[in-house]
């Protein structure tokens, strides 16, 4: 109603209760219903109220005796007065309920354990209220009700610790009891007084959402008389985010009413509690992220340690597991798998990566029902329920994954939650079900569920990834420009050496040259003997230049791999290096070997600088022998050379293949010192070995291996 | 053959010792040939094209160009190149007379057109014998490379 206008809606009862002389209240105004200066009173104050939650204005007590608490609240553009019948309630007074709350806050502070603290609210309540039975119960995401804490009369069954289905409560329900925190139904086994409207507003219903009197739905009381329950009050809790986190719900075995103070110190109590259990939860979620960080934290410096930063995360397996509170892990990274702890087998595992990649989840997948979500997949029967899996890449399959095991729980529900309604015998109407009595359910194929601190664990562990993946790629492009670099300059510098060392080299010979020529028959021995060192130490380090040159292009030019003739390619190299030795007698044993898959050019060089040392170090003897052979091993083959020279001692065989390494002296035997330099590195170019033994005086072999071809196309 | 008839041998080198030595050398071949001496890639473009300062020289193409590879400002290959690129230039044989080994200067002279080329050997008398190889064939003979317009003056 307007506070001066004539009321537009009116309960049938109401001018009854009041004692008004006609049948209905609708259409009178308020000035004609009370004395004069009681009913301006009223008006003001009614004008005063702007808020859709019903608060109290007044004590109203009538002609005939009784006296109401007076409620109003403004909502949707009426006025709406509730008249609450006080006398049967021993007046409370606001003294009293202050005590009462301060006491309990009080008592709550301290406490630490939710459990408690539910307890503690239960039993306050039902102290304050004297209802037979008090329950406080929270909803789970799929809104069943689970019951956290309860006190009641010793005769009244418990439902502690049982669960409400959630079509117990429907949604239209829930979102009531999320705006109008506190209602009282005195009698579930009365009938409700009916809503008359004046003629002037007919057929636009009234909008009673936030009404204290307002009377539940018929199939709600069925449930509560089916529960043995006449009165019933209840007080919702809202989380943080002003949601419906649970309820305390209070029941009675007779008609019972609560005055409007003691509702709203039940009010008090709940919204204290909620306040409290939010900071527990904040306060545990503290100690959790921290918990989690460290761990973290942790992680990413063993990475930082770790040649190849993922190793960080594989031989750290228990911290990996601690970080998300997980019984077994998996690392897929750039094609490398490792599994820790309890895991499905890598095929399994390979084959949840390809549905997480099918479904398109980017950053981080978790579930704790992992067969209820791909019912379809038989693989997955055995792998435990729990997985959280967060991915490292956009392109590469890499993840990281976690599994959680079966925990097999029970569910007490408070009836049968396959039956939360049964149609009446013709079928014509749902009844609420009858049976209260718990009805257990084994509950599989779930894991712990990943809390929400767990998820951000692997969230930041993924992005901390990423950033170093992100680094590292740049790293490796900085490198491979330094490197590309770095060989531009070596060519430049080697063009350098050849063309401008070189040239002075030339200059001395050739001066040196003239200079013998223009005085040819005054220079004496000696001075012709000069001249020839300076020519000839010249000409030598000219040779020196162009040999080191040769050496540092044999590690730069690319393989051109082909198969090649061996036992051909000796006998060339064989032809060659015994053109002007016609003098010596030599006797050359070469078995046949096997056809190698090699650069042919290269392997010419190798061939030529031992057949040619070989023959360099016979030289000495009258008669000479040379062997040639190969051993065909299982991945490799050997080939040798074997000679009947000066040998060397085996002390010193680790040098004689490093650059400008030589064991004779330069007058005994010429040379630069690099042609076993360059078969090393050919020969390491083809991903084979060198090495040799030697006697002094006896002779010398040297051997290099290849990769048998089969091995090389692995 | 007397000297006069014989179109001149040119030759481009910037190193004093290498530009003496080669004389030497281009003398012991007992060539008959006129040399001349240039000394960078720009005074060698001049020359053969008859600009700048060799403007007002008498016509007429040599009978060979030796040419060093690393000169100061036009490098051995840009003469090469120019030469290579005109057209009454192009049939002048070119031999590159170099210190270099490296392949991308020899794979790149061969693309532009080179006759021959001579990795300078610290051997003097090596040198000796390539040039006169080379002048026997490219200067004496005065033969111009198969498939190109004879020399008609």
């Amino acid at each position: 109603m307007d506070p001066a206008g004539p009321i537009r809606y009116a309960s049938q009862n109401a001018a009854a209760l009041i004692g008004y002389a006609q049948t209905r209240l609708t259409g009178v105004l308020l000035r004609d219903l009370f004395p004069e200066a009681a009913a301006r009173r009223l008006i003001e104050q009614l004008g005063s109220i702007r808020q859709p939650q019903p608060t109290f204005i007044d004590t109203l007590y009538t002609a005939s005796g009784r006296h109401f608490h007076l409620l109003a609240h403004f909502h949707d553009g009426h006025h709406i007065l509730e008249l609450e019948p006080a006398e049967s309630e021993p007046p409370v007074s606001l003294h009293l309920l202050y005590d009462l709350m301060t006491t309990f806050m009080e008592r709550l502070r301290p406490i630490s354990d939710p459990a408690e603290a539910m307890d503690l609210s239960a039993r306050e309540i039902r102290r304050i209220t004297s209802f037979d039975r008090v329950l406080i119960y929270r909803f789970d995401h799929d809104w069943n009700g689970h019951v956290l804490a309860e006190d009641g009369h010793p005769d009244m069954a418990s439902y502690n610790d049982l669960w409400f289905p959630a079509s117990d409560i429907p949604r239209q329900a829930r979102e009531l009891y999320r705006l109008n925190r506190v209602r009282l139904v005195v009698n579930a086994g009365e009938a409700p007084a009916a809503l008359l409207a004046h003629t002037a507003t007919a057929g636009q219903p009234l909008d009673l959402t936030y009404a204290s009197l307002r009377s539940l739905s018929p199939v709600h009381c069925e449930y509560l008389r089916n529960m043995g329950v006449c009165s019933s009050m209840s007080v919702s809790i809202l989380s943080r985010e002003r949601q419906l986190w649970g309820l305390i719900t209070l029941h009675h075995r007779t008609p019972r009413r609560v005055s409007y103070q003691v509702r709203a110190a039940c009010d008090f109590v709940a919204q204290s509690l909620s306040i409290h259990l939010d900071a527990l939860e904040q306060r545990q979620e503290l100690t959790e992220r921290i918990r989690v960080k460290s761990l973290t934290t942790g992680l990413l410096a063993h990475m930082a340690k770790e040649e190849r930063f993922i190793d960080g995360l594989r031989h750290n397996g228990s911290q990996l597991l601690q970080l998300v509170a997980a019984s077994g892990a998996a690392v897929f990274f750039e094609g490398t798998s490792t599994l820790i702890g309890e895991t499905p087998s890598e095929e399994v595992i390979g084959l949840l990566v390809d549905q997480l990649l099918v479904h398109g989840r980017e950053g981080i997948f978790h579930t704790e029902r992992l067969q209820e979500k791909f019912p379809h997949l038989d693989e997955f029967r055995n792998c435990p329920p729990g997985v959280l899996a967060t991915s490292l890449s956009e392109v590469h399959r890499s993840y990281v994954l976690w599994f959680r095991p079966e925990v097999i729980t029970t569910v007490k529900w408070g009836g049968d939650p396959r039956k939360p309604a049964e149609p009446d015998a013709r079928g014509m109407r749902i009844h609420p079900r009858k049976s209260f009595d718990a009805w257990k359910e084994t509950v599989r194929g779930r894991s712990r569920p990943w809390l929400a601190a767990e998820i951000e664990a692997a969230q930041d562990l993924r992005s901390a990834i990423l950033t170093i993946v992100l680094r590292k790629a740049e790293e490796m492009a900085e490198m491979s420009e330094e490197l590309q670099r770095s060989n531009r300059e070596l060519e430049a510098f080697s063009y350098s050496v050849s063309h401008d060392l070189r040239a002075p080299f030339r200059h001395i010979v050739g001066y040196a040259q003239l200079l013998r020529e223009s005085n040819a028959g005054r220079l004496d021995d000696r001075d012709q003997r000069y001249l020839e060192k300076i020519a000839d130490s010249a000409q030598f380090a000219g040779t020196l230049v162009d040999n080191l040159l040769h050496f540092s292009q044999i590690g730069r030019t690319a393989l051109r791999m082909r198969a090649v003739d061996m036992n051909l390619l000796v006998e060339e190299v064989r032809r060659d290096a015994v053109i002007n030795l016609d003098s010596r007698q030599i006797e050359w044993r070469i078995a046949p070997m096997p056809n190698v898959f090699a650069d042919p050019i290269l392997l010419r060089l190798v061939w030529q600088n031992l057949v040619e040392n070989a023959l360099k170090y016979t030289r000495a003897r009258d008669f000479t022998h040379i062997e040639i052979g190969a051993d065909l091993r299982e991945k490799e083959t050997h080939f040798f050379i074997k000679d009947n020279g000066v040998g060397f001692d085996n002390a010193y065989r680790d040098k004689l293949f490093g650059i400008f390494q030589r064991l004779h002296r330069m007058e005994d035997y010429e040379g630069t010192g690099i042609g076993l330099a360059n078969v090393r590195r050919i020969i390491a170019r083809h991903g084979g070995r060198t090495w040799a033994e030697g006697e002094i005086d006896r002779g010398a072999i040297f051997w290099f291996s290849l990769p048998n071809r089969g091995e090389l196309e692995k | 053959m007397t000297r006069g008839l014989l179109k001149p041998i040119v030759l481009v080198e910037d190193n004093p010792n290498d530009l003496e030595l080669t004389l030497v050398a281009l003398e012991k071949a007992r060539l008959a040939n006129d040399v001349v001496v240039l000394r960078d890639g720009a005074e060698a473009i001049d020359y053969l094209s008859c600009s700048g300062s060799y403007s007002s020289r008498e016509r007429g193409n040599p009978a060979v160009v030796l040419l060093d590879i690393k000169l100061p400002k036009l490098t051995g290959l840009d003469v090469l190149e120019y030469i290579k690129r005109d057209a009454e230039l192009k049939s002048v044989p070119v031999v590159m007379l170099t210190s270099s080994r490296q392949e991308p200067d020899l794979q790149r002279s061969y693309e532009l057109g080179v006759n021959a080329y001579v990795v300078k050997p610290v051997s003097f008398d090596d040198f000796v014998r390539a040039v006169q190889e080379l002048g026997g064939f490219w200067a004496v003979l005065n033969e111009p490379p198969p498939g190109s317009v004879r020399f008609n003056r």
